[in-house]
């Protein structure tokens, strides 16, 4: 703190005047990208010396598709437009996809509360106020079935950003239907090492299990519901939780390539699983990096598939990439600026050439988006799409020594780090806290930076807004999900006790032994579990608590075996 | 010799996951000479209670990026009440609405650090209501 | 365990109010009664190196020594703190009250901490009669153990049914910490090179029992013949009246192997309890090197004292200059310190 002496007026008016040219001056604040990588004045062909198009790059569609997955991109497929849509009973969050629909959205991307995201029911004593609040409580069939009414899930695709239970309640009811499983379509995200890392303990989602959960939905997916994507590796949140753009790459490669070795392992190959995987990645605020990481992504997916797995079928070479702005690059003090903020980030998804998209809200920081903020995201998109030409053509920043350079920098750096998670061994790496350790380092030193003044964040670090009035909040009537409670405990009332026993301890035996639970859990979830009923089973089948917490004792008595 | 040392009790209550933030401020403060008892997420009332108590805590922190931290919060202090440690100074971090702090403060909450809050006003109150001094830190009773 | 409708249990009744805990002797009684909050006081009180303690503490010495106390200890990410919260959820099965003394010796410069173990034992938080303390080193060199032994008296004292310590294993501290526990387990995971390599020097002669956590990983068979090789060799593994160390595997995280590793401590204790005489040399050795810690300890502590410092510091000068050398100069100390 300065602690000098008083100073005269004029001395004084001076100051202010220096500090408000200070702040209307732009200067460079920082070389090195946001995720570090030191940067020059200028690049030219001495620094893409080696580089050999065909091999490195290739034309749009052509491996190893860095410069994008398909030869026309956005002339033949534009992206899918996506709006994330959650909160309360199923009732309230229809009525909010509904409005995104009109609003111009061409998808949306279900969000359930954490809850559900972690297979904890509504009703549990301790966290039940979470219920519905940060996302759509979902916890039976019969909830799915009222998100979805009229809604056939063989014709319309519909994505939902989640890992645990979705998948299988969503084959529940298309099985309860009568549908054809192998026309099922739309999407989640099967990556429980990414939910452990999110969740931060061991006894929530332990690694072990939740690895063996996403082989099992990967391998009932790929045998019973081709058609159905899985966002695998979720990177998203792994970036956001505190990795570099390289880090993103090298821990959602290493996921899927143990993943992928497992399947195998139970003789399910590549070419029949990798189509079928999108990356769920996120765009950050280094507009040049971010591109580069969209385009070493794919080079490096795209050789991990045909020189290490043996890949023939160059669907599943081509990675697509679906993305979401990153929220962690948004701030609380004077949140419209998150509009330029996500305006470039959404930019920056679409010169690297992603698949689907979605602009996270100006309010992201504040609270659950409000309708306005999500009609603004959607705006900014269309703005893009159709005022800025941004997908008029593909790869526009192919061919940039900066670009290039950047995106072999990126690449390597990933190729680095995962050498480094697979030397330890990826499980091992998350068990013991190597890697949320990495991840903790990476935040602690950008919080370094930022008090350093190294690393500037307009309106947190510098360039300080005056004190304004809070923005609005989103809210919404809790009747819902009063109602939407009472008829959980009314159905575990009013359920077929019997087949649900024998469909409990089915799955119980079927977890035990070792084979694919994820046609007991669906059997399960049609008698009328709930997701924690479910979760929990296959928890104490693995030797764990039915309740992570402690708190709620399982209501079942399972088999001896 | 050992000295007096500001012991803080950082947690998360509820289902709440974004940890980033309170794993950051962990590393801050024990860089600050605290030493910080770190409960994690997922935390109940009464774990934070037996914890605090066990620990014999100076302070207790939590950080909260969902909406429902004012059933948690009210709860934790009733139940902190009931369990005769009432007087233990609570600071809250995270995605606090600024609309929602005479609430808070209503309701027994000495700190408030929400976005935008320096770590400099953060060791300034730990000093200022645990009445101990930091190593580094000049900053109490300036 | 019972189920806890409304998920929770807060110990009302044993918290006690925090105002004056009143005598020595009042204090005692409520530690009898099992007063988390007058022992937590207590245990600060220890850690900030307050002088009025002294008093109770040889009353507290001189009734204890009733609660089995297991020591863990090794590396960095072995498992400990799993394996520690495994053994919590067996005692508990048991009916048995448990606490832990978690002690974590590394001692960053700011004099800060983090301590992040009972993340770990979480399960328990809301359990009553489980008792958690972190206790960091505040850099401290010697006197951490110490602190710890006092700690556990006060544990001792509140008659928990056992008393886990778990210390990180990062330098001497933890061994000597250790000489508090009557039953040492030595955590290992399987090492790429040669297991006994990996040990610090010390290590294998303290331990009771040793684990392989992690068993599942690769080298886990390895290390445990490594580890059973270099136990042959020990001084008391030729006599047949010893003890010989197990070395078991465990899983921690799947909860595998605990059980062998709950008798296998079971099966020390009955061992003790059977050859009065072996304890008797073993609590001998242990408390002969706690002594001689101690007496450092109090050496260090008289040596800060007003003039007594700056004495220390003359003498400091004369040996660099020569003038005197290591031994008279601790002699000429020592006699001061006597005085």
């Amino acid at each position: 703190m300065d602690s000098s002496g008083p100073k005269s007026n004029s001395d004084r008016s001076a100051a202010d005047i220096a500090a408000q040219l200070e702040d209307v001056s732009v200067k460079l604040s920082r070389t090195a990208t946001w995720s570090g990588i030191e940067t020059q004045n200028a690049y030219g062909p001495a620094d893409v010396e080696g580089m050999d198009y065909a091999r490195d790059l290739g034309d749009p569609g052509e491996y190893p598709y860095t410069r994008g997955a398909f030869p026309e991109m956005y002339r033949s497929r534009m992206w899918t437009l996506r709006n994330i849509v959650g909160y309360g009973a199923p009732e309230d969050t229809r009525e909010g996809i509904e409005k995104a629909l009109k609003l111009g959205t061409a998808g949306v991307n279900i969000v359930l509360d954490t809850l559900s995201q972690e297979a904890v029911d509504p009703d549990h004593p301790a966290f039940s106020p979470d219920a519905g609040q940060e996302g759509c409580s979902l916890p039976t069939v019969r909830d799915l079935e009222v998100l979805l009414a009229g809604i056939d899930v063989t014709r319309t695709g519909v994505a939902w950003h989640t890992t645990m239970m979705i998948y299988p309640l969503v084959v529940a009811m298309a099985k309860k239907q009568g549908k054809d499983l192998s026309q099922l379509i739309g999407s989640h995200m099967p990556d429980h090492l990414q939910l452990r890392l999110s969740v931060g303990n061991e006894s929530t989602v332990p690694t072990a299990l939740g690895h063996r959960t996403t082989v099992d939905c990967l391998e009932y997916s790929s045998k019973n519901t081709p058609r159905w994507s899985l966002g695998c590796p979720q990177a998203y949140n792994l970036r956001e939780r505190g990795v570099p753009a390289s880090g993103e790459i090298a821990l959602g490669m290493a996921i899927v390539k143990l993943t992928l070795r497992d399947l195998a392992a139970r003789g399910v190959g590549v070419d029949q699983v990798a189509p079928s995987m999108a990356w769920v990645s996120g765009a950050d605020i280094d507009f040049f990096e971010e591109v580069a990481k969209f385009r070493a992504l794919r080079r490096i997916w795209a050789r991990t598939m045909k020189e290490q797995f043996g890949s023939q079928d160059a669907r599943s070479q081509r990675l697509r990439i679906a993305c979401h702005t990153s929220g962690r690059a948004l701030v609380y003090p004077q949140p419209l600026n998150n509009l330029a903020r996500a305006t470039v980030q959404t930019l920056a998804a679409l010169l690297g050439g992603v698949q689907s998209l979605e602009t996270c809200t100006w309010d992201e920081p504040i609270c659950i988006p409000t309708e306005d903020a999500r009609e603004l995201a959607t705006r900014t998109q269309q703005i893009l799409a159709n005022e800025v030409g941004a997908a008029r053509t593909a790869d526009p920043l192919g061919g940039s020594w900066y670009v290039e350079s950047l995106t072999n920098q990126v690449e390597a750096d990933a190729l680095g780090l995962l050498e480094k998670i697979e030397g330890i061994g990826l499980i091992k790496a998350i068990e013991d806290g190597t890697i949320e350790g990495l991840m903790d380092d990476y935040n602690y030193q950008f919080k370094k930076e930022m008090d350093r003044g190294e690393r500037i964040v307009v309106g947190v670090n510098k360039f300080i807004p005056k004190p304004e009035p809070a923005p609005k909040r989103f809210s919404f009537d809790p009747k819902g999900m009063l109602a939407h409670l009472e008829r959980f405990r009314a159905l575990k009332v009013g359920r077929d006790q019997t087949l649900l026993k024998e469909k409990i301890a089915q799955l119980y035996r079927a977890v035990r032994s070792g084979e694919n639970a994820h046609p007991a859990m669906i059997e399960a979830l049609i008698a009328d579990a709930s997701i924690g009923e479910v979760w929990g089973t296959v928890r104490v089948a693995s030797g764990l608590a039915y309740d992570p917490f402690r708190v709620v004792e399982s209501p079942f008595t399972y088999p001896t075996i | 010799m050992p000295q007096q040392k500001i012991r803080c009790l950082l947690a998360m209550l509820g289902t709440d996951v974004h940890n980033k933030g309170i794993r950051t401020l962990a590393q801050l403060l024990r860089d600050r000479g605290v030493e910080v008892i770190y409960l994690g997420e997922h935390n109940t009332a009464g774990g934070v209670i037996n914890a605090l108590i066990a620990e014999d805590a100076d302070v207790v922190g939590l950080s909260y990026s969902t909406a429902t931290y004012l059933h948690y919060t009210r709860d934790l202090l009733d139940k902190m009440r009931t369990a005769g440690v009432g007087d233990v100074p609570l600071m809250l971090g995270g995605l606090i609405h600024a609309d929602d702090e005479p609430a808070l403060r209503e309701m027994g909450v000495r700190g408030i650090f929400g976005p935008g809050s320096t770590m400099d006003q953060i060791v300034e109150f730990l000093q200022t209501a645990t009445g101990k001094t930091l190593p580094g830190g000049a900053a109490a009773g300036a | 365990m019972s189920d806890r409708p409304g998920g929770e249990s807060v110990a009302v009744t044993r918290t006690g109010t925090g105002a004056d805990p009143g005598t020595d002797l009042q204090i005692i009684e409520s530690l009898a009664r099992g007063e988390l909050r007058v022992a937590a006081r207590l245990i600060s009180r220890i850690e900030s190196g307050d002088p009025a303690i002294l008093p109770l503490l040889a009353a507290l010495h001189a009734r204890g020594g009733k609660t089995p106390l297991i020591g863990i200890t090794g590396p960095p990410g072995a498992g400990k703190s799993t394996l520690v919260d495994q053994l919590i959820f067996r005692y508990r099965q048991q009916g048995k009250r448990v606490a832990v003394l978690a002690v974590d010796p590394s001692s960053p410069f700011s004099g800060g901490a983090i301590l992040g173990d009972r993340i770990r034992m979480n399960r328990h938080s809301a359990d009553e009669d489980v008792f958690i303390r972190s206790m960091a080193a505040r850099g401290r060199l010697g006197g951490l153990a110490i602190a710890a032994g006092d700690a556990l008296l006060v544990l001792d004292a509140m008659g928990w049914d056992v008393i886990l310590i778990e210390t990180v294993g990062v330098g001497q501290s933890e061994i000597d910490i250790l000489r508090h526990a009557h039953t040492v387990v030595i955590v290992q995971t399987p090492a790429g090179g040669d297991a006994v390599q990996a040990l610090k020097a010390g290590v294998l002669e303290v331990g009771d029992i040793f684990v392989v956590n992690k068993a599942d990983a690769a080298g886990a068979d390895r290390t445990v013949s490594q580890l059973r090789e270099a136990l042959s060799f020990r001084s008391d593994a030729q006599e047949p009246e010893s003890w010989h160390a197990p070395v078991l595997k465990t899983q921690a995280v799947e909860g595998l192997g605990i059980d062998e590793l709950v008798l296998s401590i079971a099966a020390q204790a009955e061992f003790w309890r059977s050859h009065p005489q072996q304890r008797a040399t073993r609590r001998r050795l242990q408390t002969r090197l706690l002594l001689i810690d101690q007496i450092a300890e109090t050496l260090h502590q008289r040596q800060q004292a007003g003039d007594r410092q700056q004495r220390f510091e003359q003498l400091l000068d004369e040996v660099l200059a020569r003038r005197c050398d290591l031994h008279t100069a601790a002699s000429r100390l020592l006699d001061h310190a006597m005085k």
